[in-house]
This record gives structure tokens, sequence and C-alpha cells, in this order.
């Protein structure tokens, strides 16, 4: 069942390109997918360990950013930049989640909002450091080479879709690698109850900053992804704070600690965003922030779980446990 | 030689203090109650010994090693399990799974941890429960099921803290003959409780803590007629009679 549904999905998106010949309506796919592998990256330390990152859009930031400064000042094709931001990123991820993972309480969500602002900031009133050029709130665009796969440029957007396609592939095939792992269950017995996960041999801060290593990777190239697909970046864009809300709330709308449920959430909440703003951002500037805080509080109400928890019930799945207490699976 | 030996520790919170200057040891295959009016420092006692805070003064050895000040998963590792006085299952998820974080201990591998797991849960007849949400749990299977998790880990000493608290009567003796059960497995435990029909019957020996001093320790029938230890319970009245 589960198979067939994936196989179905799997021909459908490699498909999807030869249907839709509309430029316009491919780049909304892409938007869709790329936030679907954002959420996802987010979810790896977020979702399964309870622990919330409203600052993931630094991550993001400093992955896109290095691997545009790398091509624009060393010529470095950003096919090994976006793993150099990565990496950095990795490390960044790791020094903040270091001191806030010692702690209990709501110290690694206001640690990451104030890093990720202070980031941000910075980078806004930042021209030039150390002769390299950051250009502040203006932003770099990645110089244009026309046709270049090997730079990681290509005419139209059907490539930019297979890629996105693959990452996030990529992304929810780590998730779904690790919930089956002895790291996915001892993330959920943090998540559940930290002093107990402890008692039974988990080293939690351990965990905590490996879940926050792999989703800084995995975030940071998803913010190299962008810069390259966009041809440009700015600090607003790239590291503001919007960014890491939206993750956080296709995330939690959709359902933390699933595999498909920053997916689904992705889904919904992106088109829905685009609409809105579409339509209204027009006369009423930020309206879809409004409408982001509105789907948070019902989802919180009646769907704390998210929305892939009725959909699995309707599929006869009541969850993840339930398939481990088949007899004869495993 | 002792299994685990504790040599004056000490712990204060503020001007509060807990534990004054512990020292007793247990023997391989023991069964120690440590009992104690409320606010005796019991509780505080096993968090030291199980790594959730470092003791201010003295020493902890377990099999002559020096294991004080080590976080609670690095004493896990070294075999020393606990249960908490609330017990928290990790409510999303199902009985196997829980049981299953405890059985990854020692194996990384998905399908031992399970092997692991399938056997405690077996042993503790909950076998009918392994797809149960934790969070739909009784009281007492809670309780069980906590237990289920510290045995995946294969312990050599287990820290048993009010495991019967909640249990009607039935289920308390239900209770004992599963600690008996444990013990003849060759596991050495340190019991705290307040069900005195439960503490009494199972220890081998029994530590009275009061004001977080050690007032008595020995057999359970001398340890209850200890005058200083009725004082202790039921007032001077009672120490005098």
């Amino acid at each position: 069942m589960t198979l067939v549904a994936t196989s179905v999905a799997a021909v459908l998106f490699l498909a999807l390109p030869l249907a839709v010949t509309d430029e316009y309506y491919l780049h909304v796919f892409v938007g869709i997918l790329y936030f679907a592998y954002m959420a996802s990256a987010w979810n790896i330390v977020c979702g399964y360990t309870g622990q919330l990152s409203l600052g993931h859009s630094a991550l993001s930031g400093i992955g896109g950013y290095i691997s545009t400064l790398l091509l624009i000042n060393a010529g470095l094709t950003p096919w090994i930049g976006m793993f150099i931001g990565a990496v950095c990123a990795t490390g960044v991820g790791v020094l903040v989640g270091w001191p806030c993972f010692r702690l209990r309480g709501p110290y690694f969500a206001l640690t990451t909002i104030a890093f990720a602002e202070i980031l941000r900031i910075w980078t806004e009133n930042t021209e030039e450091i150390f002769g390299v050029e950051l250009r502040g709130a203006q932003g770099l665009s990645v110089p244009l080479k026309g046709h270049a796969p090997a730079l990681f440029q290509f005419d139209g957007k059907v490539p930019y879709y297979y890629i996105i396609i693959a990452m996030l592939v990529g992304v929810m095939a780590i998730t779904w690698w690790m919930e089956r792992s002895r790291m996915g269950f001892y993330l959920k017995a943090i998540r559940a109850d930290q002093d107990g996960a402890e008692a039974l041999g988990v080293n939690s801060t351990r965990y905590l900053l490996s879940a926050m290593a792999v989703s800084s990777f995995l975030t940071a190239l998803g913010g190299s992804y962008y810069a390259q697909y966009f041809r440009y970046i700015n600090p607003e864009r790239n590291m503001g704070l919007d960014l890491s809300i939206e993750l956080a709330l296709m995330g939690i709308v959709g359902g933390q600690g699933t595999v498909l449920g920053p997916v689904l959430g992705a889904f919904l909440l992106t088109p829905a965003g685009e609409i809105t703003r579409a339509t209204l951002g027009g006369k009423f500037p930020g309206l879809h922030l409004v409408i982001y805080g509105l789907v948070l509080i019902l989802a919180m109400l009646f769907l704390p779980k998210g929305l892939i928890q009725p959909i699995r019930r309707l599929l006869g799945r009541k969850s993840a446990a339930s398939r481990e207490s088949e007899p004869a699976a495993a | 030689m002792p299994l685990l030996e504790v040599k004056g520790i000490s712990k204060s919170f503020g001007g509060l203090q807990a534990v004054k200057s512990l020292s007793f040891a247990v023997e391989p295959g023991e069964i120690l109650g440590l009992i104690g009016p409320n606010g005796a420092g019991k509780t505080t006692a096993f968090n030291m010994i199980a790594g959730y805070f470092p003791p201010d003064t003295g020493q902890i050895r377990f099999k002559e090693e020096n294991i004080t000040g080590l976080r609670a998963w690095d004493i896990s590792h070294r075999k020393i399990a606990r249960t908490f006085q609330l017990s928290k299952p990790f409510g999303d998820l199902t009985v196997l799974e829980n049981v299953m974080v405890g059985g990854f201990h020692h194996q990384g591998s998905r399908a031992a941890a399970r092997r692991k797991a399938e056997e405690v849960l077996g042993f503790l007849g909950m076998t009918e429960r392994l797809g149960t949400e934790a969070h739909n749990l009784t009281v007492v299977d809670r309780k069980r099921l906590e237990l289920a998790r510290c045995l995946a880990t294969d312990p050599e000493l287990l820290l048993l803290d009010e495991v019967v608290a909640g249990a009607t009567p039935a289920e308390a003796v239900a209770m004992m003959e599963i600690i008996r059960r444990i013990r003849d497995m060759g596991v050495t435990i340190i019991m705290v409780e307040h069900v005195m029909r439960v503490v009494m019957g199972l220890s081998h020996r029994v530590l009275v803590l009061h004001h977080g001093e050690t007032i008595a320790i020995g057999e359970p029938q001398t340890v209850s007629r200890d005058p200083v230890v009725l004082k202790a319970y039921l007032g001077d009245r009672y120490g005098r009679a």
C-alpha cells in the first residue's frame, strides 16, 4: 500500500515537467518543493526532539552566502561551495545548540531567534568585510554564465525542478532511516522525557547536537540551492525571521516528528501564502503573516499532532507505533 | 566485596540539608530497603547515585570504581538503572517502543533492541500491551513499563523509587513477586518504599533515613522495633513506649 502510493507519487512528480510547460506553474512547484525540503530539514532537530528553532533561516543564509561568495570571489562552483557552506553552518548550528541543550526550557528557541536576527542585521549593515563585498541589504547577485551546468546554472526551470526533487527525496530518506534507527528512538525519548531518557543511557546533549548538526547541514544546502535558483540573495529573504517562522509553521501544521508531515505542511501553506500575497499583498501588506498565525492557532487547537494525524488514521495506520507492533515486521 | 559503596555523601539545597553524610554498602544479590518519613532524603540519595546531581561531599563507588559525579547516561552504561517516583513514560511511543529505547543500550540494531524489549515485556507479563501507546496505561502499568525499560538495559543494580505507590493490595503483591524474580535473576536492588508490608517483606536489610541522616540500619524485624525509628515515624510518645 505504502509502496504503491510512493511509486505513484514518484512517477507523477517525475513526469510533471512534461505536463506543466508553463514556466510560472513550474516555478510554483519548485517553490513548494523547496519549502518541503527546508521544513523537512528543520523537522530533523525540531520535530523529533521537540526543541523549537526559530532561527533556521540563519543556517540557510550562511549556506547561501558562502556558496555565492565563493562563486563570485573565487570562481568556485556552487556544487562544491554549497557543501563548504553546509559544513560551516553545521559548525555554527552546533555552537549555538551546545549551551542551550544543557539547559531545560525555552532557551534554544530564544537563542536561535536572537542569533538569526543578529546575523541578519549584521549582514544588512555590512558592505564589506576583509575585502569581501557583502553589499549589505542590497544583497548579492550570482554572476550569470548562461547555460553552465558545472556552475549550477541552467536554461529554464526543469533542471532546478529535478534537483530540488532529488534533494527532497534525500532529506526524506534520511528522516525515514533516522526514525527507525537508534538515533530516532533516542530523539523521541528525549522529546518525551529527557530525564527518563538519560536514565536509560541516552547522552541527551550528544544526540540533540547530532540532530542539530544534520539539520543545519541540510538547511544550508537548501539555502545555497535557493541562491542559485533565484540567482540573487539578500539578508531579508535568505536569513530573515519570516523564513524561520514559515519553516516552523509548515512543520508544526503538517505534523512534527514524522517523515511526511512537513512535506504536507509545505504543500498546503506555500500555495496559500503565495495566493494571499498575490491577491491581497498590495492592499494589506503582511496579511499572509496574520493568516499564518490563524492557521497555527487552529492547528494547535484541533490538530496538535498536525494534519498528518487524521490522514494516517484514515489510512488505518494509527502511527509509526502500530507498525512496530505488527507481528511479522522488522 | 560490596557492589555499591556510598561513603559519606551529603547534599544541601540552599539552607536545606537534604542528605547528611550518608554511608552504606550493598552486597551483590541483596535487596536493600530505603525508608523514612517524607522529606527524609531518600530520593535525593537516589538522584546522587544515579548521576542526576553530584553530591557536595563524599564518594560513590560501584564495583570498586569511583562513579561520583558521572552523568546519568554514564551511570546507566555502568549498569545501574533507576525508576522515577513519578513515572513518565515516553507518551506517544508504544509500550514496545518505550522498552526498545532501553534495548538500544547495548545493541545498535533495531532488531536486537526489539528482541530484548519483547523478552523483557514477556517476563513482566505485558505482551498483550505491546502496541498500546504508553499514555493510555494505568498508573500501575506505567510502573511496570518503567521497570521494563530499566530491565532492557541489563542492569546489575536497580534503584526502585516507590514502585508500588498507587497500586491496589493485589497489584502490590504481584509487583513484589516481580521484584523477587528480578532479584533471582541476580540483580541487586535498592528500593525506596512507603508501603511497609512490601519493603519489610522483600528487603534483606533496611536503612532508615530521617532529616537526611541514617538513624538505623539492619534486618527488617530489628529495625521495625527500634525505638528511634518508631519515634521518627510516629512521634515521641511511641518512641518511649
